[in-house]
């Protein structure tokens, strides 16, 4: 197990330090990142294999249980999807995209990628909640890199609010932190210190004053990482100023690990805390983030940020998952993160694609994309189908349960109102996207810029989301992960 | 520690009175100094030790001479280097400070009612939200780190009371993000200076909706 992490925390920087050394042409960086993102993708495939749900792997530093490998089968899945579908992207950005003319600095790309990925394996594989924090702030400081990219105005804007926002709220989260560690000081000792495995053993003795203190503090800080309302303001500018295959890494990947983050500290605190303060909050906040997507959703012109605002509407049904806390409930967000994660990339890599194709990012000034653009058109109904969580695609699965389970546990009020809104943004989204695809075109498409690699990738992503989405019970494996998942966290 | 909780209110007071951006650096130093000296007292009562000496000079080294160095380096590449904002601005952010101070005395007495160190963990709490203040009122680039700094100060100093300190490891990692992030908001600044010829946080107002 140990070799199988080891390799997982050192193959990305390795490969990130060479690719800044710029001793290599951009083609040699191309295969040299597909192939540190493959080699990723089968030692996690390997670790996967060998691991067993019911016996956790621990040691000094690293902690691997059913819910950390379920969110690094996640990342790891998206990462080796953006590294192969990162050539054609960047070459079509330089030939046509908003990089036109410009010299694409190629290694520091791959080199701000790598990390980024590095830090959030980071925050999924160590066991001290301390190093979780640092590990996330970092996530933070890398992908700033990352949004701010291409250095344009909007682009420094957009970084600066993010920073600006998500650091005071990380800071917060580190306030929780220090709080959480004062309880276990007086309850416990200095012994393990925030150690998650010694703390979850031990939950019962901390002091429910300062548990509920910390509860605060950590569920506002990391809320805002997840892009919570009211802390979201940075999440639409940077996700639709960022390069579209970091937009889709950033709403797939980082999203997830602030809610893993969140899910780890819940456990801790749950216990003397009590439920239904956690329950509440995070309801509250749920119903708020969806409520304030719907109307920038319909009203909407921006390709990118409507998918923005789509993200916020997801992450609202996790949370409101995650405060229905029940074992359907925890189980169906871990399979909306999953495919939420999975299609969300899609879609963002498509959008990225729309504007290359069409030269604008305004939806109003693009019509008839069935027609001109069929392949990148087809990926665009069926990413839209699947984010509105229709059936057959998996998202439809995981909103029927949380809403089912809202309901079962009694919050009616969360549930009805959720779905309220959610009718708000299908009509949104749909409105829109139809619009695109069909109506006469008034404008032409530089051509179908959709690359050969491309097309089997996204396509395996959005089968991957039906398959798990709709089949988990009848594959004992993940069914087994899934449950064991479930019982670390307890709902 | 009366000292020390003294002048680190006074220095606190009188970071929010600057409106210039180099003497706002220098206090901010000072600031930090006084933290560095808190931290090293604290250490050292406690045993010494690699934990006991090794935060504070990694404080000294980064938070008051590497940090203020990259500041005032950015802010020599400015032309207009007074922030743009009236007295009464300035006033306003005293005068929130001194609600904070308050406020901070009362957040602790409701909270840790029986904590040791009253005086000190109500000076940690005015600082993290004069942080905050000066992030939400200013709109200078530079003013905003320097806020940011201070809130950070602030968690430090109320990690250093409360639990006299976080195990090793977590303080390297919190150091090393700090100074990550002041590298990264000194790229940044000077990237606004180049796009947009001011480093005036209000002109970034084009993304809406």
């Amino acid at each position: 197990m140990l070799e199988y992490i080891l390799l997982l925390l050192c193959l990305p920087p390795v490969c990130a330090l060479l690719a800044l050394t710029g001793m290599f042409s951009n083609n040699i960086l191309h295969w040299l990142h597909r192939l540190t993102a493959t080699a990723v993708g089968v030692s996690v495939g390997l670790m996967a294999s060998k691991f067993n749900p019911a016996e956790p792997y621990m040691d000094d530093y690293f902690y691997v249980d059913a819910l950390s490998l379920w969110v690094v089968i996640i990342i790891t899945t998206l990462y080796v999807a953006a590294s192969w579908t990162a050539r054609s992207y960047l070459t079509r950005e330089e030939r046509c995209g908003v990089l036109k003319g410009e010299q694409l600095q190629t290694g520091r790309y791959f080199a701000l990628m790598q990390f980024f990925c590095w830090t959030m394996f980071i925050v999924l594989l160590v066991k001290n909640l301390g190093l979780m924090w640092v590990a996330i702030e970092a996530t933070t400081l890398i992908s700033a890199l990352l949004i701010s990219f291409k250095f344009t105005r909007a682009a420094l804007e957009a970084t600066w609010k993010y920073i600006m926002v998500c650091t005071v709220g990380i800071c917060l989260a580190l306030l929780g932190t220090l709080v959480l560690y004062y309880a276990q000081l007086a309850a416990l000792g200095s012994e393990n210190a925030l150690s998650w495995v010694y703390l979850h053993a031990h939950a019962e003795a901390l002091d429910p004053a300062l548990t509920k203190l910390a509860l605060l503090f950590l569920v506002i800080g990391y809320g805002t990482k997840a892009g919570m309302a009211p802390m979201h303001t940075w999440l639409p500018d940077a996700y639709a100023e960022a390069p579209s295959l970091t937009s889709g890494m950033l709403s797939g990947a980082l999203c997830s690990c602030a809610i893993y983050v969140l899910l780890r500290n819940l456990v801790i605190l749950l216990p003397t805390a009590g439920s239904e303060m956690m329950s509440s909050m995070l309801l509250f906040f749920a119903v708020l983030t969806v409520a304030v997507a719907v109307p920038f959703v319909v009203v909407q012109r921006d390709v990118k940020r409507i998918l923005a605002y789509s993200s916020m509407e997801n992450i609202g049904i996790m949370v409101a998952g995650i405060g229905a806390f029940s074992a359907l409930s925890i189980k169906a967000v871990m399979l909306h993160m999953y495919s939420h994660a999975m299609i969300k990339f899609v879609l963002f890599y498509i959008a990225g694609t729309i504007i290359q194709e069409y030269q604008t990012r305004n939806m109003m000034r693009i019509h008839g994309m069935i027609k001109d653009v069929p392949h990148t058109a087809t990926f665009w109904l069926t990413g839209m189908l699947g984010i509105l969580g229709l059936p057959p695609m998996g998202l439809f699965f995981s909103k029927f349960y949380i809403m089912s389970a809202l309901f079962n546990e009694g919050h009616w009020l969360a549930g009805s109102l959720l779905i309220v809104l959610l009718a708000g943004v299908l009509i949104g989204i749909l409105y829109h996207g139809m619009r695109m695809l069909c109506d006469n075109a008034k404008r032409q498409p530089l051509g179908d810029l959709l690359g050969a690699i491309d097309v089997p990738v996204l396509a395996l992503l959005l089968v991957f989301t039906c398959i798990v989405g709709a089949g988990f019970e009848n594959l004992p494996w993940l069914n087994n992960l899934l449950n064991h998942a479930v019982r670390v966290i307890g709902g | 520690m009366e000292y020390l909780v003294v002048s680190l209110m006074f220095i606190v007071f009188l970071q929010t009175r600057f409106m210039e951006l180099r003497r706002a650096t220098l206090c901010l130093a000072v600031q930090s100094a006084l933290i560095a000296a808190a931290c090293l007292v604290i250490g050292l009562s406690h045993g010494g030790g690699l934990h006991g000496w090794l935060p504070g000079l990694l404080t000294i080294a980064v938070k008051v001479l590497f940090i203020p160095y990259a500041i005032l380096r950015t802010v020599k590449g400015l032309r207009d280097e007074r922030e743009i904002v009236s007295d009464i601005n300035v006033n306003y952010s005293t005068a929130v400070a001194a609600c904070s101070l308050a406020l901070g005395y009362m957040v602790i007495d409701g909270l840790l009612p029986q904590a040791e160190g009253r005086d000190i963990l109500a000076t940690s709490m005015f600082m993290i939200m004069t942080g905050l203040t000066l992030i939400v009122m200013r709109s200078r680039a530079i003013m905003q780190m320097i806020g940011l700094i201070t809130m950070e100060n602030g968690i430090y100093l109320l990690g250093l009371i409360m639990t006299e300190g976080l195990p090793l490891i977590i303080e390297l990692g919190i150091f090393l993000d700090v100074l990550i992030a002041v590298v990264i908001l000194v790229i940044l600044t000077s990237r606004l200076r180049l796009s947009f010829r001011t480093t005036d946080t209000n002109v970034l107002d084009k993304l809406k909706g």
